[in-house]
């Protein structure tokens, strides 16, 4: 088989496929629709991999959480137990601050989901509302983009003062700049002392519906009331990446002491680092993943029988070119290779236009669609090999068939 | 069926004797071009065996223009099949051009066919999506020639039977005679040992039957060796031997020119 005969056959196959221009074009569809599939999905979750990764980074890569437990990924609600146990306090905190020598800054935050807050007749009750330290800045990488952060003098003082995310300045103050005005939360004035930076939204959710005040400020009004309502937690920055896990180590080691757990016993708080949401979320997509293959593959599945069966019809249809073609002297495997290149000439027209289709509609789906989706190279050549091979393993058997006729009998075929 | 074809075949030991000893040594590659040793074709017919062919044996030296004739049934379709390799003997031993194709496996007939021989049908034969050219350069595709070489063979082959305006005609938008002609040239274009026709001028009118007959002749007078099988007398005629079968068996070898 040089790179000849090759050429010749797909020129053949191509004279073919025109020959046949809706059967063609319907076997072509089939295998396509599966390629469709295939790049679709891939498309999909790659975009999710990508843009939850990106996100991750955009959260303050590499921060621990702490709190009393672990937040309820994958699952609807914390137990009884869970919400029945002690919160941790201002002095776990500067326990942890003192003791553990991997961190870098740490953070106590207090967080109310909902609040009301007006300026004048404009009013909003979507904010989130957190209780800070001064720390919150640079532990979690959101810093103030005009006017300043909540001060330890805010803290000492109870301060009313708020800082504002962009999504509360657009809401409250369309028109006007909102530093030194004077806005309430819950019927209690605050002045606005400064205004964060952009952050960007997470998963379609915007992460600028915030409002930051001291944590003292805040704990005069709302540190009684229940999770989830309102929660205390602890982020932690670690000097670097590699110190992650050992200030995972030595904060686990401060709580359970402070919180007399004994030994042996799990742990009555919950801690947890970026890794572990990546984790977790790698866990979700492998199943979709697995899922989404199978889906693929049952589609691809259709197409190929589709491509067997007009195989097998054109096999039959062109006996008697066959025989002429044995006559003359092709022997088996150049049959068998006529017929297997037109398979993949049909199949990988489809998956090239499968591809293509598949691209457009991750394009507008990018574009219209707050789902992200993102067609990595890898996958153009996946689904062209996969097109290809669909069509060898679903053109062996009508090519076999080709090749094995009988010459004479082919030849006296009508 | 008649009793003739019920005939029996040579006992297996007299088979076997012919593959044996001095008699094989210096018969082994006979000198010419078609060689047949007592072929024998048996087709099982349910539980009974009907002989096609009962020891045929013939020579054909290079050059011959050789007419095979004889009534339907008698064995002389299995007999064309059999010199254009398209099939294999139950028993004997056949050679083309020193070559024992008799004990030749598929591909290896394919090849024989390709380098061998040149083949013109009754029904012409001819891929009807491909133009004339196209038709005449397959052999050359399967010989593994290259396109450029193709083309120009191609296009002198279809030369020398007079087609070189019809080149890019397909064959439902040419004559009886000009399709027979393309596959005449397909038929020569490698440059075939024998030139087989089966009934050429079968699907033909008379008068393009005599145009076809003189081409034949024009061939054999270049150097060609034509064999051809019909059921007319009258094409038989214009052949310079002919062999008649009857039942499976050779009835007359006569020259008559």
């Amino acid at each position: 088989m040089t790179f000849d005969d090759i050429k010749e056959s797909a020129l053949l196959a191509f004279s073919t496929v025109r020959a046949n221009k809706l059967r063609s074009a319907l076997t072509i569809l089939g295998v396509g629709i599966g390629v469709v599939t295939l790049t679709f999905m891939v498309s999909i979750i790659q975009g999710l991999n990508k843009a939850f990764a990106d996100q991750i980074e955009a959260l303050g890569s590499n921060t621990i959480f702490v709190s009393k437990f672990d937040p309820s990924f994958g699952r609807t609600r914390p137990t009884s137990e869970e919400l029945h146990r002690k919160d941790l306090d201002v002095d776990d905190v500067e326990a942890i601050r003192r003791e553990s020598p991997s961190l870098e800054s740490i953070a106590p935050i207090r967080r109310k989901i909902a609040v009301s807050v007006r300026h004048l007749d404009r009013q909003s009750d979507s904010p989130i509302l957190f209780g800070v330290t001064p720390s919150y800045e640079f532990t979690l990488s959101q810093y103030v983009g005009r006017g300043r952060f909540i001060t330890d003098a805010d803290l000492s003082e109870r301060a009313n003062v708020c800082v504002l995310a962009q999504d509360v300045v657009r809401a409250l103050f369309p028109y006007e700049d909102p530093l030194d005005k004077e806005i309430k939360i819950g019927g209690t004035p605050y002045r606005i002392v400064g205004v964060m930076e952009t952050l960007g939204n997470f998963f379609g959710q915007s992460r600028d519906n915030s409002i930051f005040i001291p944590l003292s400020s805040f704990d005069k009004f709302w540190r009684d009331i229940e999770p989830p309502e309102v929660i205390f937690f602890v982020i932690v920055r670690p000097r670097s990446r590699a110190y992650v896990k050992p200030a995972i180590d030595e904060i686990t080691d401060i709580l359970r002491r402070r919180r007399q757990v004994p030994p042996r016993a799990p742990n009555n708080f919950g801690i947890s680092s970026q890794d572990s949401l990546l984790d977790f979320y790698n866990q979700l997509t492998g199943a979709t993943w697995l899922v989404l293959t199978a889906i693929s593959f049952v589609a691809l599945m259709i197409g190929g029988i589709g491509v067997m069966n007009i195989m097998l019809v054109s096999v039959t249809e062109r006996t008697r070119e066959i025989g002429i073609r044995k006559a003359v002297g092709a022997t088996r495997a150049d049959i068998l290779w006529q017929f297997l290149i037109e398979a993949v000439v049909l199949t990988g027209i489809g998956g090239i236009s499968g591809l293509f289709v598949g691209e457009v509609a991750s394009l507008l789906m990018n574009k219209y669609s707050p789902l992200p989706a993102f067609v990595p190279v890898w996958a153009i050549f996946v689904g062209i090999g996969i097109s290809a091979s669909v069509g060898i393993v679903f053109g062996l058997w009508p090519a076999w068939k080709a090749a094995r006729l009988d010459p004479i009998e082919a030849l006296r075929y009508e | 069926m008649s009793d003739a074809t019920m005939a029996t075949p040579p006992s297996v030991v007299e088979a076997g004797a012919l593959e044996h000893g001095d008699l094989l040594a210096h018969d082994a590659v006979p000198a010419a071009l078609i060689s047949m040793r007592d072929i024998w074709k048996t087709y099982q017919m349910g539980s009974e065996e009907l002989h096609a062919l009962r020891g045929v044996s013939f020579d054909v030296q290079r050059g011959e223009y050789m007419a095979i004739i004889g009534p339907s049934g008698s064995g002389k379709s299995t007999l064309m099949n059999l010199i254009g390799c398209l099939d294999t003997p139950s028993q004997g031993r056949y050679w083309i051009n020193g070559k024992l194709v008799s004990a030749m496996d598929d591909d290896e007939l394919a090849r024989i066919r390709n380098k061998e021989i040149g083949f013109v049908f009754q029904t012409f034969n001819l891929l009807a999506r491909a133009t004339a050219l196209h038709n005449v350069e397959l052999p050359l595709i399967y010989a593994g020639i290259s396109s450029a070489d193709r083309h120009e063979r191609a296009r002198q082959s279809l030369a020398s039977v007079e087609l070189t305006d019809r080149m890019t005609h397909r064959p439902n938008e040419l004559s009886g005679g000009q399709r027979q002609r393309v596959a005449i040239a397909r038929a020569l274009v490698n440059h075939p040992s024998l030139l087989l026709a089966d009934e050429p001028t079968g699907a033909l009118d008379s008068h393009t039957s005599v145009e076809i007959m003189n081409l034949f002749e024009k061939l054999h007078s270049d150097g060609n060796t034509i064999i051809v099988v019909t059921h007319e007398p009258d094409i038989a005629a214009r052949a310079h031997r002919v062999i008649s079968i009857r039942d499976g068996q050779i009835e007359r070898d006569e020259r008559i020119k």
